[in-house]
């Protein structure tokens, strides 16, 4: 009984904190995101640290740790992972994927395969088992557009081309990301893990996706409270069961029902309704029992930063590389006397460090790969410690790097603004000598 | 006319005996600037958004309250998993026509359903308006404004002497 009361306490003081390091975070214009994983850090670490008894708050599991509580906040932080791809897949718009540009595509898919491939092979080198070393460069493919597109904003430049095709690369590169993790906690030979994957598909996507219609109107004459987004969560859940079953990773389920949702009118009225359940519980709590899994003692250990200097430093040129190689290559659709032009150049540059901020499908794939087992239990502190590491490197150095990248771009509008503004003081003046000469 | 009897006749109408004209409907084509849309409402609660004029296709959806994301600084979005679609409605954000605004696949119902079915789904998804459709095109609304004034209309003449 007891430890029920403790477990409803720490849900509630996960619950406060997250939402004050948001705000805090938010203020300094960065991902709200990092907030809930320090204030994570925070509680996680007064157990480590043994200030505080793991009864008292059972936030973090494993290391010695795991109770039936921490089992039940595991759970719980397991539903916030699943509610956030849910949430994401709603939330896009498919027609506008199938618009995607040869640009954005080459450089999605590069982007994705460059870091990819360079984790994998480099975590391989550092003596990690093929199946982990796969984990990790999964880790470093997805990424996160929110940090970019406010930058963008901000400089004014986010309505340009480089602007437009970034948005659409990294809708496309948390598909890729989220799709990759399969094949990293997925068991059995290759041959059997395709078929599953292919008939998951066809069962979940394509079925699905005519039947959803029919289901819907089903659930609309059940005539009960929320019978609509009941039943909607319910086959979200009877989804991710299977592809937890399958392949060990649920969240492809709750991925595909979201998308296959987010065509139908009613599916979108549902957002307000799942980001209510997702934001107001679930997924700030997923965010800060990420953090709590950071015992700081794993930096008494160098492999923990050597880890995290490769993995950083793959995540941020390997992005850069492979993404705006991708761009480059295309010449942006204008032929190939545009290739190695200067501005070609500076273009898939701004691709490329757009690219480069890394959060929410990172860390997903982090506990995926661990819950999975495809990071082993006595490594993955070392990979939480590298993954928050990279994370937070990534969203460091974003804002700069586009400032720089884009400093043209902004001196430009600035003399444009000036121009402009000469020119409407100059039109006031010779209006006034026009009023005048009248006189 | 009776409040009991006038519901009742209420609830029983077809969508098609009220729905206006679809030329007094507010629309705009997708590619309609978005300025065009906000002139539209300051004085209508939605705008819908066709392919164009000649097919009628419908394509979206423009709420009252959507205009809350369009006039936004981009400082107070927050960018989550989940939540790119409302901030691309930013003016800032790069929002330049109704169709960036405009919320895709509107909630409809058919000319034939009653008054009824058209409350019921407006208090399932808690909208005020739903979009009267024949093969895809539109052809009507039905608003809660609309429902209030047939309402009035019934119990101060009577269902069948107003129709006629």
């Amino acid at each position: 009984m007891e430890a029920v009361t403790w477990l409803l306490f720490t849900i509630g003081i996960a619950l406060i904190l997250a939402k004050i390091g948001d705000a805090i975070i938010e203020r300094f214009e960065f991902p709200g995101v990092l907030g809930e994983l320090i204030m994570g850090m925070v509680l996680g670490n007064l157990v480590y640290f043994g200030l505080v008894s793991p009864h008292y708050l059972p936030i973090v599991s494993g290391q010695g740790f795991t109770t039936t509580a921490t089992e039940i906040s595991e759970f719980l932080a397991k539903l916030g992972i699943i509610f956030l791809l849910f949430l994401g897949a709603l939330d896009t718009d498919i027609e506008k994927l199938k618009k995607t540009g040869l640009t954005a595509t080459v450089s999605t898919v590069l982007g994705v395969f460059v870091p990819l491939v360079l984790g994998w092979f480099v975590l391989m080198k550092m003596g990690y088992p093929s199946r982990e070393a796969f984990a990790g460069g999964v880790l470093l493919t997805a990424t996160s557009i929110g940090l970019t597109v406010r930058v963008m904003m901000d400089l004014g430049v986010l309505k340009s081309e480089v602007g437009a095709a970034s948005l659409s690369a990294s809708v496309m590169d948390d598909f890729l990301g989220i799709a990759l993790v399969i094949f990293a906690v997925g068991s059995g030979s290759l041959i059997e893990l395709s078929a599953k994957i292919v008939l998951f598909f066809i069962i979940t996507g394509v079925i699905w996706w005519y039947l959803v219609d029919y289901y819907i109107k089903f659930a609309e004459k059940l005539h009960v409270e929320k019978g609509v987004l009941g039943m909607a969560l319910g086959m979200m859940f009877v989804f991710a069961a299977l592809a937890e079953g399958w392949f060990a990773a649920a969240i492809e389920g709750a991925f595909m029902m979201g998308l296959v949702l987010s065509k139908l009118p009613e599916g979108k009225r549902l957002m307000d309704d799942v980001r209510a359940i997702g934001y107001g519980l679930l997924i700030p709590f997923f965010f800060v029992h990420t953090g709590a899994m950071l015992n700081l003692t794993v930096f008494k250990n160098a492999n923990a930063l050597v880890l995290a200097a490769v993995l950083t430093t793959i995540a941020v040129v390997g992005k850069v590389l492979g993404r705006g190689f991708g761009a480059w290559i295309t010449a942006w659709g204008r032929g190939r006397d545009f290739l190695f032009t200067k501005e070609n150049f500076w273009m898939s540059l701004q691709m490329g460090i757009g690219s480069i901020p890394r959060t929410e499908v990172a860390l997903v794939d982090l506990m995926v790969a661990i819950h999975g087992g495809a990071i082993p239990p006595e490594d993955a502190p070392e990979f939480i410690a590298a993954t928050l590491i990279f994370i937070t490197v990534s969203v460091l150095i974003t804002p700069p790097l586009l400032k720089w990248a884009f400093r043209r771009e902004i001196e430009e509008a600035r003399a444009t603004k000036v121009a402009r503004k000469v020119e409407r003081i100059q039109e006031t003046k010779e209006k006034i000598k026009e009023l005048k000469g009248s006189q | 006319m009776e409040l009991e009897n006038a519901l009742e006749t209420f609830h029983s109408m077809k969508v098609r005996s009220i729905m206006p004209r679809p030329e007094t409907l507010p629309v705009v084509e997708r590619d309609a600037e978005i300025i065009n849309v906000l002139k539209l409402l300051r004085t209508r609660h939605h705008v819908w958004v066709v392919e164009n004029r000649e097919t009628m296709r419908l394509f979206g959806v423009i709420r009252y309250l959507d205009v809350i994301d369009v006039l936004l600084p981009p400082k107070s979005y927050k960018f989550k998993l989940g939540t790119t679609s409302r901030t691309m409605k930013s003016l800032l954000g790069g929002a330049t026509r109704a169709e960036d605004m405009a919320e895709k696949n509107p909630l409809t119902i058919e000319q034939d359903a009653t008054v009824l079915d058209a409350l019921m789904k407006m208090r399932k998804y808690r909208v005020q308006v739903l979009a009267v459709v024949e093969d895809g095109r539109l052809v009507g609304e039905v608003s809660l404004r609309i429902l209030i004034d047939e309402l009035l209309r019934l119990l101060r003449v009577g269902g069948a002497q107003w129709k006629q």
